[in-house]
């Protein structure tokens, strides 16, 4: 009778075999799965025709052609951009009709049973408030938008993408798909973050990860245009405005690309020097992309997927919104004292107390910063619109609040650098499995945020300018 | 009310100052450990290095490697016998039993990571040195056997030089003596015998090197007339007897007759010959999952606007590799 096989045996008999291998059987061991799998495909798989092969192949030529490559890409980006800012402002318009309509009864349910002031108010004015808000102001850009890019996804184009913008990824030392996450950035930057999985070197994927931010997502475009329109554009005559306003948003975008790249290039020579590293890049068949499909994976993965990771946070900071604003001090309320108090370093960067202080309650996510602002500036109890026309809100800010054109220029930029938002952070930490990326991904951009709002400030100042 | 926030503040102070294990003075003395132990290991390395190559270290080597004053080397080294590392024997220095271990681990240590950072990381070969220095202190032996298990048991550093095995072995090389090798056939130098010290000298001064890639040309009983295909090198026999040397292997051999796949015209066929040794670990990996493996077909199909990366065609899948990747693979047109 044997004694049966120990599995320390195996080991140790495997360890003294390891040092009589060749250094390339891993090799060998590949070539060898590849030849069987050769012969089996030719035993089962018959090519019909070269049809399909070669219609790929032009349309390949016609992607990523000088002439034509590039015209493509932009204009596919723009058309997605534009589809997603058009289409969402109707849609949500009306989720927000409905939902703050059924606040309001909720509301008046509580008061119906009386129920304490600050109950009704914390639960209806704060907690369902938030939900509600980014609900109406995230759900119809997210729907619109990523089956819209999930569709490309599908077609196979966004790989050939990729491929054409790979050279200047590498001098960043970035990889060419980051580009693809970059452009899902422009959707939401917690899914940019999902995105990097594409990515599958590690040194590669993390500078996507920590540089995604720097590109604008749909809770800042709204910012950015209405900044850009109430302020810059508004100093230029009229024919011109929407001219002036867009290419604002274009200007302050290509100065997120910008430091994407900066950013990139600075990660990879200094902290993630060492990270393991390797390029390749599959260019698949153009496929008819399957409808069904694209709209399982953009609304179910990725939309609701960012949107419960948002209303997780947008609860309890609607929560602290209200709070902030309705707990009395003095003759005002916490959320002015704080801003106040805040004021002195919010005017070093060129913005003031208020703006600082909803970037930092707002943190859940960047849709509603805007409301929040506008609560404190027009000293209402809950997050709500600011007003109706540009002449007016330009008349609160300014006249009210003396805002310059500094302090909207500062404040576009701050939008567009500042830390992630809360759901992206807990995004990173999920898809890095590490306190220490996502740290560092609010430490560099709130740094670099910092660093330029109080450069232009007080560039500005010493000329003169404000 | 004075008194009391001065009180408030000294010993705020002093809580920041001598707070057990995260006050300045606990980080002061930690940094400054960790600093005495570096020092220590780098010195070590030292010692170990001079040893293989045949020398012995002296405190004025020791002191022109590690950059430090001529106290400091002396306080150094008197550090470094009191723990039973190292002895002095008149002005030579020399590793004891357990120098010597404590050497072999951190040459161990930096020699895996210098792997680690070629094959992963991809870094240049210039840089890895100064990092893999930078990471070789701090860990401990099942440390290093999970870099080695996860970097596939490597036997040698990118420099060619063998790493050594946890139990401190280090591989004896392979090869023969120079003499009993073949006129013209291609041969890579494994190992230089240190003694006769004598020998070894002359072995260093006629310009031959660890690792060079070398044929003998002229073979006279004076002498043997060798080349590494830029200079000559001449030796007489029983210096040459000292030069160890190997076959080159398979690969570099391979590589004579194939260009590499960067160079392929537009739609030029090719048939994958070898992937270069220099290419290992991650990227190694990758290539042979995307079914690069010896024998393919592959040819160039689409070229970005700026040259940089190229797509081929392999086994009907097209695959977008940069010039530097591509570069090191290399292909036989067909």
């Amino acid at each position: 009778m044997t004694t049966p096989i120990q599995p320390n045996d195996i080991l140790v008999k495997a360890e003294a075999l390891r040092n009589g291998l060749s250094t390339g059987f891993r090799d060998e061991i590949v070539k060898s799965l590849y030849t069987e799998a050769e012969s089996i495909a030719r035993r089962a798989v018959k090519a019909a025709s070269d049809k399909k092969y070669d219609f790929d192949q032009k349309v390949d030529r016609l992607v990523t052609s000088p002439l034509t490559g590039l015209p493509i890409m932009l204009l596919l980006l723009g058309l997605i951009i534009w589809l997603t800012v058009e289409g969402a402002n109707v849609a949500s318009d009306a989720i927000a009709t409905v939902l703050f309509t059924l606040g309001d009864w909720g509301r008046a349910l509580f008061e119906s049973i009386n129920a304490p002031w600050w109950i009704t108010g914390l639960l209806w004015d704060g907690v369902y408030r938030g939900l509600a808000w980014v609900i109406a102001v995230m759900l119809p850009p997210m729907a619109i938008f990523f089956p819209a890019f999930t569709f490309m996804e599908d077609l196979g184009y966004l790989p050939r993408v990729a491929f054409n913008l790979d050279w200047m990824f590498k001098k960043a030392g970035a990889h060419g798909k980051q580009s693809l996450t970059m452009a899902m950035g422009f959707g939401c930057n917690a899914a940019g973050v999902v995105a990097t999985r594409v990515i599958d070197s590690p040194r590669e994927r993390l500078i996507a990860i920590l540089t995604n931010n720097f590109v604008p997502c749909n809770g800042r475009f709204p910012t950015l245009i209405m900044l850009a329109t109430v302020f810059v554009a508004a100093s230029f005559p009229p024919a011109l405005t929407s001219f002036i306003a867009a290419g604002t948003v274009v200007g302050v975008v290509l100065i997120g690309v910008g430091f994407t790249f900066l950013m990139s290039w600075l990660l990879s020579r200094t902290v993630l020097k060492g990270e393991a590293s390797a390029f390749t890049l599959e260019l698949p068949p153009y496929r008819r992309p399957n409808i069904s499909r694209i709209l399982y994976t953009s609304l179910i993965d990725r939309t609701i997927f960012v949107l419960w990771r948002a209303m997780q946070t947008a609860a309890p900071a609607g929560a602290l919104i209200w709070i902030l604003a309705n707990v009395p001090l003095g003759d005002s309320n916490l959320a002015a004292a704080i801003a106040s108090w805040l004021n002195p370093f919010g005017l070093l960067l060129g913005l003031d107390g208020v703006i600082i202080l909803s970037y930092i309650i707002a943190i859940p996510a960047n849709e509603i910063v805007v409301p929040t602002m506008m609560m404190m500036y027009m000293g209402a109890g809950m997050m709500v619109d600011g007003p109706s026309t540009n002449e007016a809100i330009r008349s609160l800010l300014v006249n009210g609040h003396g805002w310059t054109m500094l302090t909207a220029i500062n404040l576009m930029l701050f939008a567009l650098l500042h830390n992630p938002c809360g759901t992206t952070i807990i995004t990173i930490y999920k898809e890095t499995k590490s306190i220490k990326w996502a740290a560092l991904s609010v430490v560099i951009t709130l740094g670099t945020a910092f660093l330029v709002t109080f450069l232009t400030a007080t560039v500005a100042r010493l000329l003169g300018w404000v | 009310m004075n008194l009391m926030y001065w009180t408030i503040l000294v010993i705020a102070l002093a809580l920041v100052i001598l707070l057990p294990r995260v006050g300045l003075l606990a980080l002061f003395k930690n940094w400054r450990a960790t600093h005495e132990r570096e020092q220590m290991e780098d010195a070590l390395k030292h010692l170990i290095d001079r040893e293989q190559s045949g020398r012995h270290a002296s405190p004025e080597s020791l002191g022109g490697t590690l950059d430090l004053s001529r106290a400091k080397v002396t306080r150094l080294i008197e550090a470094m016998e009191t723990q039973g590392l190292i002895e002095s024997r008149g002005a030579e220095l020399h590793l004891t039993a357990a120098g010597e271990r404590w050497a072999l681990h951190v040459v161990r240590a930096h020699r895996l990571w210098e792997r680690y950072l070629a094959d992963e990381a991809r870094m240049p070969l210039g840089q890895i040195h100064n990092e893999a220095h930078r990471r070789e202190h701090n860990l401990t032996d099942a440390q290093l056997d999970a870099l080695d298990a996860a970097l596939g048991h490597p036997t040698r550093d990118p420099h060619g030089d063998f790493i050594p095995t946890r139990e401190g072995a280090l591989p004896k090389a392979e090869g023969m003596p120079l003499t009993a090798w073949q006129t013209d056939r291609p041969a890579r130098i494994v190992h230089l015998e240190d003694e006769p010290a004598i020998a070894f000298e002359q072995i260093l001064a006629a310009g031959l090197r660890l690792g060079q890639t070398i044929r003998i040309l002229e073979r006279t009983p004076q002498r043997l007339i060798l080349s590494d295909g830029e200079n000559e090198y001449r030796l007489a026999p029983t210096v040459a007897a000292n030069v160890s040397v190997a076959a080159l292997p398979e690969s570099e051999l391979l590589k004579r007759e194939a260009v590499p796949l960067v160079e392929l015209a537009h739609d030029q066929r090719a048939e994958i010959v070898v992937l270069d040794e220099a290419v290992q670990g991650f990227t190694r990996r990758r290539f042979l999952d995307l079914g690069l493996t010896p024998g393919t077909l592959i040819y160039p199909e689409l070229q970005n606007f700026f040259g940089d990366p190229r797509a081929y065609r392999v086994r009907g899948t097209l695959i977008a590799l940069r010039k530097d990747q591509a570069a090191q693979i290399w292909v036989k047109p067909v």
